[in-house]
């Protein structure tokens, strides 16, 4: 009787033990680490110039002359060198009637291209990944790219596969929002990611001055980019997910408008952007960062910046003229050591950096990538992520805040922690050294500079 | 660090092999457990109070092990999955002038500048033997001649079908649109920017921190990875509502060529949709119609000629359409082998799986002398049966090689037939059937097969937790009462 207390007790203690220990690995399983990337470095003959962007913008017979001086006006004062890419079916001349080959060859090159890169540099085969997202906002054949790349790698047939379509440029934190809700659920899973934009099928050939900023900014680029559960790839990692912050402004009807696909009055489609972009913009980025702020400041900050409120308020309701406009600033560099904005346009970078309080240093690599590889839509971000390392200012322990707009109206942040010293080139390793470069002034004001008069 | 890819003949008994596994370490203490149950059982009252005392207990360690008990217990039950349970589903109702009865679709298709005759003439046969009846729905777009399918268009098509079954949803559940925290939208064909979920979200004033996705070119199993996804989501998150949203927009997809592999969707695809809730609140508990047992999901795409034969492409004088090989019988037919094995050894019976193993390894060791592959007896593991209204043809290609009664199949082919092929929401009219008719009980298990371009063969399984009270509201309440109907080999028009 005795030795079956005895069993029983053991059995008891036992099943504590097992207990604890199964709650202590779903707690080991629940970051979300980074273990590679690879941007898209497109081959030399797909290069941009402003000359070849003027030819592009003449072939364009509907459009007259104010027309054309104000896209080249945009062209030349967007910040974007002579080095950014474009689809080879717009280099060809084939803007306005693109194929589904045409599309098809764009992002085929991007995801093949990554994809092998990023095997063999983490030497992980296609057959472990568990996920697989893609994110490619303006086009989504069938099947989806999801299976073109499960077809070209030959991955097994339970891998998990989405392909998110129309979700704008601040696409890349909502794959990794979804990547990390997949992996709360399964314990050493390997996720791949591919982001990118297709810029062949949506070239906008009409008159609409709206809808033609698109033709002037967008440029290719892509990312792909590994992320894993397992604890015991911890060591390779380069960073970890601290924390995702969401913030859709969708329910406001001018949000919801002010980035939209769609037609003019002609009936030709283009992606139309709203004057009040830029008002739309601010409020969700000031609805993401009310969210994010606690998450990512220490207490110290956050203390300071209600009593810098308080004190604020008391004054303002006694001197109303002298505090009028003059808003309470919280210091963002007290929690963040990088920030990795999304390159949506010169004015976007600055307004963005004033509103966090960066400093030139900070909005230097948003604004080299910009100059670099133009707006490439929701990759941007890992763009500048490249930069940073390339430069090896990512040093172990620092925490790299990525923050995105986009059709929607979105504003996603994520918050990643370094985890050890970076020092990969990456896409950024040929042309590094010639970065920051004297001046960002486009090489053609010269002879375009006229546009900008009158 | 991985494992090397099992040949298939071992990996469809993976599964199994693995629940097994998992539970091993169980399976030793039951046996002892009774044991000191039985001596338990034997002793007497004042024996019991004697051994109690001889072992020195006092008040304070008994208080404590009772609160380490409690505590680890409460802990046990809390870190399991939350189940997911479907609250509601509503599928959009085509209103009456969307229709189009043969005689329309030919006369369209005749006075259509693109399609010579002998393509007019095609479509018509399709159309005869198709299975679909005539009051299948096409959006307006598509009926003016040509047809003008615009973004603009598309986008009106998506508002209506879309907020219908929304609308017919919050109806249902008494849902406000402010405690959704999970959308998932998919839509194979029609991916504008901002996504549909974009477009959900503004229509219904949601939340800014809901967590949105936008699904577009996985085909019409979408409806199940929408699910899946849904699921993991849930898992993540307690007390959420997640609203999830099928349909396939058809007007930006109209095929104005002439090659016959092409012209399939044409005659085939109809308008539908269908929204869903699924919740993981212990609340929906008592409203709750379904729990989600299980989401099997198989992808073909490594096979090249699996991958091929869904295949959006241009035809010689560059119009855009889906091309439909000739190989997709063979390649639906194997994914759904595949998909079955792996949904199999979760739901089966433990003799139907072994006699399945038995059959698979004796046709291993001894080729065709070892005997016709054994078919297990899925009647056993489900009383309802919803596969993808996708055709005629896959309806009767699974009901063969599956071995089901026409009992089984009468949601697929009457859905079929009233609805035409919805795509990936055409499950949720089939479940719909099932339930206007008046067949669901509680306690039955329903199995939900799509499947869809890539080539993917995606699987559910359900549980019924409430059987719905009649008549039922739905897509089906005003006709319900005309079917079954007779489904003609061939309805002839020409």
């Amino acid at each position: 009787m005795e030795l079956l207390w005895m069993i029983a007790t053991v059995l008891f203690l036992y099943s504590s033990l097992s207990f604890l220990w199964k709650a202590f690995d779903c707690r080991r399983n629940q970051n979300c680490y980074l273990l590679d990337y690879v941007c898209y470095k497109p081959s030399d003959d797909r290069k941009l110039s402003t000359e070849l962007c003027s030819d592009v913008i003449k072939r364009n017979k509907r459009l007259s002359m104010p027309d054309y001086k104000f896209l080249l006006k945009v062209v030349v004062n967007s910040g974007i060198s002579e080095e950014t890419y474009g689809p080879r079916s717009i280099i060809e001349g084939r803007e306005e009637s693109p194929t589904l080959d045409d599309c098809d060859d764009e992002v085929d090159d991007c995801m093949y291209s990554t994809l092998d890169k990023l095997f063999h540099r983490t030497g992980i085969s296609p057959g472990d990944v568990d996920v697989l997202v893609v994110n490619i906002s303006m086009f989504a054949p069938a099947p989806s790219l999801t299976s073109t790349i499960v077809n070209r790698y030959k991955m097994r047939e339970d891998v998990k596969t989405f392909n998110l379509s129309g979700m704008g440029c601040s696409a890349s934190p909502i794959a990794i929002d979804l990547v990390n809700n997949v992996f709360e659920t399964r314990k050493r899973t390997l996720a791949v990611v591919i982001t990118s934009e297709s810029i062949a099928p949506n070239w906008y050939c009409g008159t609409d001055k709206s809808m033609m900023l698109g033709n002037c900014l967008f440029r290719s680029g892509g990312c792909s980019f590994m992320l894993t559960n397992d604890p015991s790839l911890k060591h390779r990692a380069k960073m970890r997910l601290k924390c995702l912050v969401r913030a859709h402004s969708g329910a406001n009807d001018d949000a919801y408008s002010c980035a939209m696909q769609k037609e003019d009055t002609d009936g030709r489609v283009g992606f139309h952007l709203s004057k009040s972009l830029p008002k739309v913009a601010v409020r969700a980025f000031t609805e993401n960062l009310q969210t994010l702020a606690p998450k990512v400041l220490p207490v110290g900050e956050l203390a300071l910046y209600v009593i810098r409120g308080l004190r604020h308020r008391l004054r303002r309701s006694k001197e109303t003229k002298a505090y009028a406009g003059k808003a309470v600033r919280v210091n963002f560099k007290s929690g963040v050591e990088h920030f990795c904005l999304h390159t949506g346009g010169a004015a976007v970078i600055d307004a963005v950096g004033s509103a966090l309080g960066l400093n030139k240093y900070d909005v230097e690599p948003a604004r080299m990538t910009l100059h670099r590889w133009g707006n490439t839509s929701a990759s941007s971000l890992w763009y500048v992520l490249g930069y940073m390392e390339a430069k090896k200012r990512l040093r172990r322990k620092d925490r790299v805040l990525m923050l995105s707009f986009g059709a929607g109206f979105k504003c996603n942040s994520c918050l990643w922690e370094v985890l050890r010293d970076l020092e990969d080139g990456g896409a950024w390793e040929d042309c590094i050294q010639a970065y920051p470069p004297q001046s960002l002034v486009n090489p053609f004001m010269n002879k375009f500079g006229w546009v900008s008069e009158a | 660090m991985r494992a090397v890819p099992l040949p298939r003949f071992l990996s469809s008994v993976k599964l199994g092999y693995l629940n097994v596994v998992n539970h091993l370490l169980a399976f030793p203490i039951i046996p002892v457990m009774v044991a000191v149950l039985l001596q338990v059982l034997e002793l007497g009252p004042d024996e019991l109070i004697a051994h109690w005392r001889s072992l020195g207990i006092d008040t304070i360690h008994a208080l404590c092990t009772i609160f380490t008990v409690v505590v680890v217990a409460t802990a046990y039950f809390m870190s399991r999955p939350r189940p997911v349970y479907l609250v509601d589903h509503a599928c959009f109702r085509p209103p009456r002038t969307f229709r189009v009865p043969f005689a329309t679709f030919f006369e369209h298709a005749s006075l259509v500048p693109f399609f010579d005759e002998k393509s007019v003439r095609f479509q018509v046969r399709i159309l005869e033997s198709s299975g679909l009846g005539e009051e299948t729905c096409l959006p307006l777009a598509n009926r003016y001649i040509p047809p003008c399918p615009s973004t603009e268009a598309a986008c009106a098509e998506a508002r209506l079908v879309i907020f219908s079954a929304i609308d017919e949803l919050i109806a249902k559940t008494g849902l406000k649109p402010r405690d959704v925290d999970i959308l998932v939208v998919n839509c194979s064909l029609f991916s504008p920017t901002p996504s549909l979920s974009a477009m959900i979200v503004n229509k219904y004033k949601m939340r800014s921190n809901i967590m949105s996705f936008n699904l577009s070119g996985m085909g019409c199993s979408a409806g199940l990875i929408s699910i899946d996804l849904a699921r993991s989501l849930l898992q993540a998150h307690p007390n959420s509502y997640a609203l999830v949203v099928s349909t396939e927009i058809i007007t930006p997809n109209f095929y104005a060529g002439n090659q016959r592999s092409m012209l399939l969707p044409n005659c085939l695809f109809r308008m539908g949709a269908a929204a869903v809730l699924l919740s993981n609140s212990r609340r929906e508990e008592d409203r709750a119609k379904y729990r989600l047992l299980h989401v099997v999901r198989t992808h073909e795409g490594a096979d090249d000629r699996a991958y091929r034969c869904v295949y959006e492409e241009e035809d010689g004088e560059g119009n855009s359409g889906i091309n439909l090989s000739k190989e997709l019988m063979t390649v639906a037919a194997e994914a759904l082998r595949a998909n079955i094995t792996a949904v199999g050894s979760l739901v089966l019976p433990v003799t139907e799986q072994l006699r399945f193993l038995a059959s698979l390894v004796a046709r291993r060791l001894l080729g065709a002398r070892g005997g016709k592959p054994y078919i297990p007896d899925f009647k056993r593991a489900f009383e309802h049966l919803c596969i993808h209204a996708g055709g005629r043809a896959v309806i009767d290609e699974l009901q063969r090689s599956l071995g089901l009664p026409a009992a089984l199949v009468e949601a697929s082919r009457m859905t079929l037939h009233r609805f035409g092929n919805t795509s990936s929401s055409s499950l949720w009219y089939e479940l719909a059937y099932i339930e206007a008719k008046g067949r669901m009980r509680r306690g039955d298990r329903v199995w939900m097969i799509g499947f869809g371009s890539g080539f993917k063969c995606n699987s559910a399984v359900w549980r019924c937790l409430r059987a719905p009270k009649a008549p039922v509201d739905g897509p089906w309440s005003d006709c319900i009462h005309r079917y079954p109907v007779h489904v003609p080999e061939m309805v002839k028009l020409l």
